[in-house]
């Protein structure tokens, strides 16, 4: 089914939270921190302003979301000894955010979102975790769609401590901005290795971001330094990287040109996820289970990334019962 | 053999050395036995007596003399210090690395100048003894010092969050397979053999690991620990009694070397030459790209950071104390620009101007932003700039690139010059030094270049100081999703 995308009424809104939302939607993860998280609200539609809200238990949560009916609700991701004051930090869940509509290099070319970015955005998601899981070894992972991308929160104690620098060496790293180097030193020797021919840690990472992004790329698509004769070679030549014939490709490319081209997609990933999201210690982030107001749709906690469907599994009923 | 202590002094053995000397007593006492081992180094060339350091303290300056001169001067003649790769002088190598350590700790602390130059001294001094010794030997003191800092066999990644965070290695650099580090062959050939087609796995491993990349893992931590230590030293001293006098000697010392460069051989490449940047009128053709992407003005989505958190630090250092990465001292609006006035009329007017700018402009709907940038400027959270607010809150620095890309990568453009610097306010005070230059270079200004006979620029300090940028990304600016 095709959605249109367009912002829930007061009305829908009430409805929503009175007769479809539950408490226990919200996921447990959040539930059983809730007194350790500060809440934030947007009434009318213009960013959240109420914020610094606690809740001791979720029937408190419960009472005010049927009451309030807000337009947006938020949690934060760092855990406080005193959220009122947003005071005496704990930790902070490690978040990742991926915007449909931020995506460097987007095939679909609509202006908002729409079904084809969104399945971009998922195949981003995918991406990322096998990388979070595969390289950084971390488990404890959460993805949410967020209305209109996904929200991948990872829990792992063994994260949630750090600092803000090693957090954006941690976004380097999944998103693939930096190109690795090619020459290598031994016994006085010095050897080509191009990221392509190295099946494992960074420069595989780095590959498959290139391989995403070389997939998508169209001739509008704006890259630092890459003219559009070298984006037509790459349309022409890319069905080689299909079947992982990167010392082909890059040939038909031309070696200078190829690098030019890594170059400019290594600083496009940088905003595969939304990095402040993700260096910010204090950040609210939307509440998985309520409502994305301004494309009526739910913030869902997924269970399985491979079969959710946004257009299926995050439609609040009201939408079907839209007559226009 | 190499004693560990001759790479790492932190390590057990280099710890027994120091207790074995028990106190500063003797310490300054002349060493018949070093100046013997010195003046009969084969490599060794010395060309004034004075040149061979005779006791602990002198052994001390001598390792950061060596760095700075390697570093900055053009002449530099390693037979000179010859003696730095002979391991025979362990013992009083590992004394005087101690010594130093102490001295800095106590007087300049682990946020200093000093204590940066003496990790980076002692990161350098490591890896020019590797170089000196055979492959074997090499290697296997690099097997042994690594056991002894990762104390197991395989570790996870997040074991080094503190080389992360300070950014002395970059998560790139590692090989992880399931948030483990590869680093011993073994274990790369059971992870990653089966996975490489066309090549031998083993020299694959010679290429990505080998030697390479546990020097560089040894080296970074004990660069860490180096600088933990003295960390540890200042807290100590800050609770406990006055310090030994003759570490305040030595620390004098060390900074009378590290002042060197700044006379002689001109900051950072050695090659940029010009003189200190003096606050003065901003020249906006200096500005580096980003700054004047900022000053067009942000569409909304970006307004808050680009103007408060980039632009209101670029502006105000720029126009009040360029020189703040050079100089290292955290420094207040006032103690540049007393009365205020320059802030008042030059340095708010061009931010408020940027602000005016965005799409659609940012006081119109969030006039609360105006208490940020007094905030950002150290004036507290208060809707005036008053003196009796100022220190409620820091004045922030500049952003480093890296942070910009990461905060504001729709204002990255870098043009060449960027690619040389690490912080836009170096951009600035190259650019600066570059038209200070060309007018020079002018037919009717010959009689001024006497007067400019300081010679430094402020660069390569400023591209050491991207941890120097202040962490504005934890807490009242939080933004939601």
């Amino acid at each position: 089914m095709i959605m249109d995308l367009k912002p829930a009424t007061p009305n829908e809104r009430r409805q929503y939270y009175r007769e479809e939302w539950d408490v226990n939607d919200v996921p447990e993860f959040i539930r059983e921190t809730l007194t350790q998280r500060e809440f934030g609200f947007d009434h009318i539609g213009r960013g959240p302003n109420d914020r610094y809200r606690v809740f001791q238990n979720t029937d408190y949560l419960r009472k005010f979301m049927r009451v309030r009916t807000p337009f947006a609700a938020y949690s934060s991701v760092a855990f406080y000894h005193k959220p009122r004051r947003r005071d005496g930090w704990i930790k902070a869940e490690l978040v990742f955010d991926v915007d449909a509509k931020d995506i460097p290099i987007r095939s679909c070319g609509c202006d908002n979102v729409c079904e084809i970015c969104l399945k971009q955005a998922k195949d981003i998601v995918h991406g990322l975790i096998d990388t979070i899981k595969g390289d950084l070894g971390l488990s404890n992972i959460y993805v949410v769609y967020s209305g209109r991308g996904y929200h991948i929160r990872v829990l792992d104690d063994i994260v949630m401590g750090m600092d803000s620098d090693v957090r954006s060496q941690i976004v380097k790293y999944l998103v693939g901005s930096d190109v690795p180097r090619s020459e290598y030193s031994s016994h006085g020797m010095k050897y080509n290795l191009e990221h392509f021919t190295i099946p494992f840690g960074y420069p595989q990472v780095f590959t498959q971001r290139v391989k995403q992004a070389l997939l998508n790329l169209n001739l509008d698509t704006e890259i630092d330094e890459v003219s559009k004769d070298i984006k037509k070679a790459v349309i022409k030549h890319r069905e080689l990287l299909s079947e992982d014939q990167w010392g082909l490709f890059r040939k038909e490319i031309g070696p200078v040109r190829y690098s030019r081209l890594v170059k400019g997609i290594a600083s496009l990933n940088l905003t595969l996820v939304d990095a402040k999201v993700s260096i910010d210690l204090k950040r609210i982030l939307r509440l998985p289970s309520s409502l994305h107001s301004g494309v009526s749709m739910k913030s869902t906690l997924i269970k399985n990334l491979e079969t959710f469907d946004p257009f299926q599994d995050a439609v609040p009923k009201f939408v079907y019962e839209r007559k226009d | 053999m190499v004693s560990i202590s001759f790479l790492n002094p932190l390590s057990p053995e280099g710890k027994d050395i120091v207790r074995e000397l028990g106190s500063f007593e003797g310490i300054s006492q002349d060493i018949p036995e070093l100046r013997s081992l010195v003046t009969h180094n084969p490599s060794q060339e010395i060309v004034d007596d004075k040149e061979i350091p005779s006791n602990y303290l002198e052994l001390a300056l001598k390792r950061m003399e060596w760095h700075i001169k390697k570093k900055h001067d053009r002449e530099f003649n390693s037979r000179r210090y010859a003696f730095l790769s002979d391991h025979a002088i362990t013992k009083y190598d590992v004394i005087s690395f101690y010594l130093l350590c102490q001295a800095i700790g106590v007087k300049f602390g682990p946020n200093s100048r000093e204590t940066r130059v003496m990790v980076e001294a002692q990161g350098d001094i490591i890896q020019e003894r590797l170089g000196k010794l055979h492959e074997e030997e090499s290697r296997l003191i690099v097997e042994k010092s690594l056991q002894m800092l990762l104390k197991k066999d395989r570790v996870h990644w997040t074991f080094f969050q503190e080389l992360l965070s300070t950014r002395k290695i970059r998560l790139t650099d590692l090989i992880l397979d399931h948030g483990e580090l590869i680093l011993d062959r073994e274990d790369f050939m059971d992870c990653f053999g089966p996975k490489i087609k066309h090549r031998n796995p083993s020299s694959m491993y010679q290429l990505l690991i080998g030697d390479e990349l546990k020097e560089l893992i040894m080296i970074k931590m004990i660069m860490q620990e180096t600088e933990d230590y003295i960390k540890q030293v200042h807290e100590k001293a800050r609770v406990m009694v006055e310090p030994n006098p003759i570490l305040l000697e030595l620390a004098d010392e060390v900074e009378e070397v590290l002042a060197e460069p700044m006379q002689y051989y001109g900051y950072g490449s050695g090659r940029s030459g010009g003189g200190p940047m003096k606050a003065g009128p901003l020249n906006p053709l200096a500005f580096p790209p980003c700054v004047k992407k900022a000053l067009e003005g942000i569409k909304s989505g970006g307004r808050n950071d680009a103007i408060v958190l980039f632009m209101t630090p670029f502006v105000s250092y720029a126009r009040l104390y360029p020189d703040v990465f050079r100089m290292n001292i955290s420094k207040r609006i006032s103690d540049q620009d007393p009365q205020l006035e320059v802030t008042e009329n030059e340095v708010l007017p061009l931010i408020y101007e940027a602000a005016q700018r965005c799409v659609p402009p940012l006081f119109d709907d969030q006039p609360q932003e105006k208490v940020n940038i007094n905030a950002k400027l150290g004036f507290g959270m208060h809707s005036t700039l008053k003196m009796e607010h100022e220190g409620e809150t820091t004045w922030y620095t500049p952003m480093s690139c890296e942070k910009i890309k990461l905060h504001l990568p729709h204002l990255c453009r870098p043009d060449d010059v960027c690619k040389k610097i690490g912080n836009p306010l170096s951009y600035y005070n190259r650019m600066i030094w570059e038209v200070r230059n060309l007018d020079k270079e002018g037919p009717d200004s010959s009689d001024e270049s006497s007067s400019d006979n300081t010679k430094d620029i402020t660069t390569a300090d400023t591209e050491n100081s991207t941890k120097n940028d202040n962490k504005n990304t934890d807490g009242t600016n939080s933004r939601e999703r």
